[in-house]
């Protein structure tokens, strides 16, 4: 299968693999779930397994808890994620000659994260579709459509590229808040009520409240929310529907248009993975396609705004002669189904779960609650927008001058950055240094909470970068606040006192306990 | 016999008195029906229900209270009595005797004089006594008013200015105290005037429609289908329009009456009636009343028409029902009697037999037969007449429909409702505290127009707020500084011109510019609806400043001088013994905790989401909100897991920041760390060093609670916690560390 992009993307293999499977000789390409580039050669594919699940097996004989995160290669970065107790993610990225390439792992490792979570939101967990269906055909197609959908974001052209040190200043599965006066958040708030109530069964329906690419409200569990949250910003918000890019990188923005045609054009003209692995069922692929009816939720264009405000979803329309039935997605803290239900009015996105169990007549049930939603709360959904658009302060509006941050709540999974076109002023040094700097504290987060876990490290480190800005790092009660400052004076005492600065007006003191 | 009124706040509830009525009058009534008089009269400007007998008057003081004193009586003498009216002052009489004649008689000294008209060519209509500054008597003739004022020392009046156009007859109430005079072929064309302590107001002549019934045939109006009704302080006029059959509405504002529609009529014969500013009209053919809010200009019903119903005085049970029984068939037949002369504004007399009965309003029934819970709640939050019932009344049925489960929607309207009501008064309280003292000096010296021209404001500004939502919203977002600020600036603005300009024109063009700059700028919203400014009634306002400062100063039980509360009623229970100072029916926040939320939480139990909507919604206005319902909030958001709102609600502080939050969250986040932190993060921003330093070394962050104790010399952590702290960690080199930095 001559591919136009198979040879640029040698750059990057993930693989998803499932160690309980395939012990019996002839039958390890069973273990295999997932491969990118899905055209290596089987015994490539099957070389890179062998070799992760060896060393997660040897490692696992000095530290039997916490296997293999990461292997450095002279030329090769493996990072390794435990998705599931036997279902590994492993990804190997090639470094190049240029610096470029410098990258954290935990960034890396971040990625894989998110696709497995966003994964499982849409999926229900691999382990799930595997005792569904043994034969692991299920799982298989699933992954194949949705992992590369996930991975169509990181096309730079014809390659992919991965988070890089220019991202030092972003955290991946966090949540970026808007903030807002108390009189507007209770106007969210009872907006939020009002969504809850208008589900029909004795369950109430969640719901998230965006504002451009920002979270007001969330009625779901941190982690959930930052699920969702990353979901919506990727496909959902107005900025991600228009723009037809990757909307969490504004760096990124105008480049990609090429690469999606690329991309999805690589994606159709591929046949199901099925007829790949065994070569041999070449009639059979659309019937299979009827029988393994594949939501693909991550696929571009998929949305598009309805004349009633409400989002549909294209893609599904046809599948067995059904009319578009909302995707379900599966909340893990709550442990239940819930239809996706996503309405917009200008900057405001609201995400509305239905619980799956209360709504018995499927379709019908979720038209009359949206029919509810906009009976009851239109009035108050266009009071809202106006009111937070009126306060918005446009995509600059968390902007410090004179700093570039990155401020982290672990224990709420929000954060909040320095616009990225501000980052992008940073020189390549500081950047290069803020990098090394964050992958230095990620390794003395792991060591101290290998230690002594119920117990939150609190840690400061200041670094003057060869371009002589001061690159900090701030750790306390669960908070992280990295900080890169240019134009800066001389003494470690002005870049802590800067620091202090910070933190008092805008972390409400979170960051000057001593 | 003033039986009281059952002080149990459990039978106020939403199923009223059970009885299909809105309206009723109240056993027993006013008896005046002495052997040997002739006629009752009304004096409305004293209150006085006047019976002359051959050579006195008995005189009954109508007051709220049915205590039926012994009549006072008075000499009048021989002669003929055609009206009777009491000076304002009490001490002249004066009697109408024939159409040329009026005579007045000095109570102390029984000195006499009278003043008569030229008999070839003009006629008395009427008279009646007034408080405007530069005459005290108004005589009313077919060629003109006469404005005359009394010199005391010649014991005559002295005539101060003479108005001549020709009158038909005229309409007057004291409670507006506006006269219009009537004149025309139709008697259609009319002159008004408002005589009020703050000056005379000429009206511009206007001209009311009538309906034709036949090409050729002009209907005449009648004096007795006027009527002058004041509802919130604002003056209106009622025209029944015999041939259409409807009820025209005309409002007066100072310079400008303005037509705001027709009520439909079922009767040839109508009455109307204002309790607590709710209109009534009577459909005395088909004896059932129909009731209005006018408040919003609307004009559409409360409810659906209804008879009068009698009503005995409380006594429970089987022997309420027996009386009501024994008292139906004692004056069942007499209700909307031919007798029945309906006085303004909540009175029945019933002339034949002597007897004097108020108007009462059901408000329990009002409200249990609208299913428009917010509509209700509005309507009874404008109510003056018994604040602790209505009160009781509003939580009850907020109590009942969050019990009932409500669509969500529903309960933020009723609450905004209440929220509103009690945001206004606190903005009053704070507007005439600061008003109060600004104006104190104008006041105490008596000057009256100062005095009235700050009521004009306040009123104004009073109906302003309570317009609506969209207003108060407005408002708010000035500070409440700024209200008092423009709310003073307004008096002085009054105060200057209204005591330097005594001329009619000028009080009315320059006061009304103020007032409406002033509501500009207050409300910050453009009132293109007033055209111009509202004309107010004196009296009015003198009922408005009087019930603002009852309801908003909390000093004295409420008014209820024209108010209707049926005497054996008045005494009205204080139900509530928490709070006995009970004068305003708005509900305050802790009200709001302790009658309806504590009670429906314990009630509903399970899933808090619907409750803690309904509280998050109570808490929008910037008021004080009970510490306890944070309290409860929190405790309802651990129970059930919901960390992420928990910590939006603190993150945007819809649960504001206090010591009593942070501690309730520290003690509800013993099992779940982050919610534990957002109390230690409370604290630390609150500044309560003492208490973050111990809440620190709790959680064995002994190093960190050091640091933070040198940063912000905190000394009043005892060294010892530390030291343990650090023995207990078993690391001898944070022992030595603390060990050196505490000694």
């Amino acid at each position: 299968m001559g591919l136009p992009a198979m040879a640029a993307n040698e750059g990057i293999q993930l693989c998803v693999f499932d160690t309980r499977r395939g012990h019996q000789e002839g039958q390890e390409l069973d273990k295999i779930l997932f491969f990118f580039p899905s055209d290596f050669p089987y015994s490539v594919q099957l070389s890179v397994v062998g070799l992760s699940e060896g060393i997660i097996t040897f490692t696992r004989i000095f530290s039997p808890d916490a296997a293999c995160e990461v292997i450095e290669e002279e030329r090769h970065s493996h990072v390794f994620y435990q998705a599931e107790p036997d279902i590994w993610m492993v990804m190997i990225v090639e470094k190049n000659k240029d610096n470029e390439s410098d990258w954290r792992c935990d960034a890396l490792i971040d990625v894989l994260k998110e696709a497995h979570s966003l994964f499982t939101m849409f999926n229900d967990s691999l382990q799930a579709l595997l005792d569904k269906q043994p034969s692991g055909e299920l799982a298989r197609s699933r992954l194949y459509t949705f992992i590369n959908d996930y991975l169509s974001d990181f096309y730079v052209g014809k390659k992919i590229q991965v988070p890089s040190f220019r991202d030092c200043l972003k955290e991946r599965r966090t949540v970026q808040m808007l903030t807002v006066s108390r009189e507007v958040a209770i106007e969210v708030q009872s907006l939020a009520t009002v969504i809850g109530s208008s589900s029909l069964g004795s369950t109430a329906c969640k719901s998230l409240i965006l504002f451009q690419d920002l979270l007001v409200a969330t009625t779901l569990s941190p982690g959930d929310t930052a699920n969702m949250f990353t979901y919506a910003v990727l496909r959902l918000t107005p900025h991600a529907l228009s723009s037809n890019t990757s909307s969490w990188s504004y760096l990124r923005r105008g480049v990609s248009g090429s690469s999606i045609t690329a991309s999805s054009g690589l994606l159709n003209s591929r046949s199901s993975p099925e007829e790949y692995h065994h070569g041999s069922h070449d009639s059979s692929m659309g019937e299979q396609s009827n029988r393994y009816h594949m939501p693909r939720p991550l696929q571009r264009d998929n949305w598009s705004k309805g004349k009633d405000g409400f989002l549909v979803c294209d893609i599904q329309l046809n599948v067995g002669g059904l009319v578009y039935l909302a995707p379900v997605v599966w909340l893990q803290q709550s442990e239940e189904h819930m239809y996706l239900c996503i309405y917009q009015h200008r900057s405001l996105t609201i995400i509305i779960l239905i619980p799956v169990c209360s709504q018995t007549d499927g379709e019908q049930g979720i038209a009359l609650v949206k029919k509810q939603l906009l009976e009851n709360a239109s009035e108050k959904i266009v009071h809202v927008e106006e009111k937070l658009s009126r306060g918005w302060g446009g995509e600059n509006a968390y902007h410090v001058s004179g700093y570039r941050y990155l401020l982290v709540d672990t224990d709420k999974s929000i954060s909040r950055t320095s616009p990225p076109g501000k980052v992008m002023t940073l020189a390549k040094d500081s950047l290069l240094t803020l990098n090394k700097l964050r992958e230095e504290v990620d390794l003395e987060k792991t060591r101290a909470n290998r230690e002594k876990p119920d117990h939150e490290k609190n840690l400061e480190i200041c670094i003057r970068a060869k371009n002589n800005s001061w690159i900090i790092a701030k750790i306390t009660q669960g908070r992280e606040l990295y900080m890169a400052i240019e134009k800066a004076n001389e003494t470690l005492l002005y870049a802590s006192d800067a620091v202090e600065k910070f933190s008092d007006r805008y972390c409400d003191g979170a960051f000057s306990l001593d | 016999m003033s039986g009281k009124a059952s002080s149990d706040p459990s039978q106020v509830g939403l199923s009223g008195s059970g009885a299909l009525s809105h309206v009723y009058i109240q056993h027993p009534p006013l008896r005046c029906n002495v052997p040997g008089t002739q006629g009752l009269y009304y004096d409305d400007g004293n209150k006085l229900l006047l019976a002359p007998s051959s050579d006195q008057v008995l005189s009954w003081k109508v007051s709220p209270s049915t205590q039926s004193d012994p009549p006072n009586s008075d000499f009048i003498g021989e002669g003929p009595v055609l009206s009777i009216r009491y000076s304002l002052d009490g001490k002249l009489i004066g009697i109408q005797r024939s159409n040329q004649e009026i005579q007045f008689i000095n109570r102390e000294s029984r000195e006499t004089f009278s003043r008569r008209c030229r008999p070839d060519s003009e006629s008395i209509l009427g008279f009646f006594w007034t408080d405007c500054p530069s005459c005290d008597v108004l005589l009313i003739k077919t060629s003109g008013i006469d404005l005359l004022s009394y010199e005391p020392d010649l014991n005559t009046l002295r005539l101060v200015e003479a108005k001549r156009f020709s009158v038909s007859w005229y309409v007057y109430t004291h409670e507006s105290r506006m006269v219009l005079l009537a004149s025309g072929m139709q008697c259609t064309i009319f002159s008004g005037y408002q005589f009020s302590s703050g000056g005379i107001i000429r009206l511009p002549k206007f001209e009311m429609a009538m309906a034709k019934a036949e090409a050729n045939h002009k209907p005449v109006l009648a004096a007795e289908d006027i009527h002058i009704v004041t509802v919130y302080g604002r003056v209106y006029c009622l025209q029944f329009d015999r041939v259409s059959m409807q009820l025209n509405v005309y409002r007066f504002y100072r310079d400008a009456v303005v037509q705001q529609g027709a009520l439909p009529i079922y009767s040839s014969r109508i009455a109307v009636s204002v309790i607590d500013n709710v209109l009534l009209v009577h459909q005395v053919d088909a004896k059932v009343v129909i009731i209005y809010d006018v408040f919003l200009d609307c004009l559409s019903p409360i409810s659906a028409p209804l008879p009068l119903l009698l009503r005995g005085s409380s006594v429970s049970g089987r022997q309420a029902l027996q009386v009501e029984d024994n008292l139906t068939s004692a004056y069942g037949a007499m209700i909307y009697g031919d007798s029945w002369t309906f006085l303004v504004p909540d009175l029945i007399c019933d002339i034949d037999n002597g007897l004097l009965w108020r108007i009462c309003l059901d408000l329990e029934a009002i409200a249990s037969s609208s299913s428009d819970v917010p509509s209700v709640l509005e309507f009874l939050q404008r109510r003056r007449s018994d604040p602790s019932k209505i009160k009781m009344l509003c939580l009850s049925i907020m109590r009942a429909i969050m019990l009932e489960r409500r669509p969500i929607s529903i309960i933020t309207r009723a609450i905004d409702a209440l929220v509103t009501s009690y945001a206004h008064l606190v903005k009053m309280e704070n507007a005439f505290h600061g008003g109060d003292r600004s104006s104190k000096k104008s006041q105490n010296s008596g000057s009256q127009s100062a005095n009235t021209s700050t009521i004009v404001s306040a009123e104004s500004l009073d109906e302003t707020m309570n317009r609506g939502k969209s207003i108060i919203k407005g408002a708010e977002s000035e500070t409440q500084q700024s209200t008092i600020r423009n709310l003073v600036n307004v008096n002085d603005n009054h105060a200057k011109k209204s005591t330097s300009k005594a001329s009619l024109d000028s009080v009315s063009d320059s006061d009304g510019d103020a007032n409406l700059d002033a509501m500009r700028s207050n409300s910050g919203e453009s009132l293109d609806k007033y055209l111009s400014t509202d004309l107010l009634s004196s009296d009015a306002m003198q009922d408005v400043k009087k019930n603002t400062k009852h309801d908003y100063l909390k000093q004295s039980p409420i008014e209820s001088e024209g108010l209707g509360c049926s005497s054996s009623r008045s005494d009205s229970c204080i139900s509530n013994q928490q709070e006995p100072q009970i004068t305003s029916v708005a509900i305050s926040p802790d009200e709001m905790y302790h009658f309806v939320f504590q009670l429906v939480e314990e009630e509903l139990g399970g899933d808090p989401a619907y409750l803690i909507a309904d509280i998050v919604d109570s808490t929008k206005e910037k008021l004080r909100v009970h510490p306890n319902l944070y309290m409860m909030m929190i405790q309802m958001l651990a129970r059930t897991n919901r960390y992420s709102e928990l910590a939006l609600f603190v993150t945007n502080k819809i649960l504001e920041p206090s010591k009593e939050v942070a501690l309730q969250l520290l003690e509800q986040g013993r099992q779940n760390f982050q919610i534990r932190k957002l109390g230690m993060d409370m604290l630390r921003q609150l500044s309560l060093h003492h208490d973050f330093v111990t809440v620190l070394l709790q959680d064995g962050y002994y190093l960190e609670a050091l640091r933070y104790a040198r940063k912000h010399k905190v000394i009043t952590v005892r060294p010892s916690l530390f030291l343990e702290a650090a023995v207990a960690a078993n690391n001898s080199q944070h022992l030595a560390a603390v060990l050196r930095m505490r000694s």
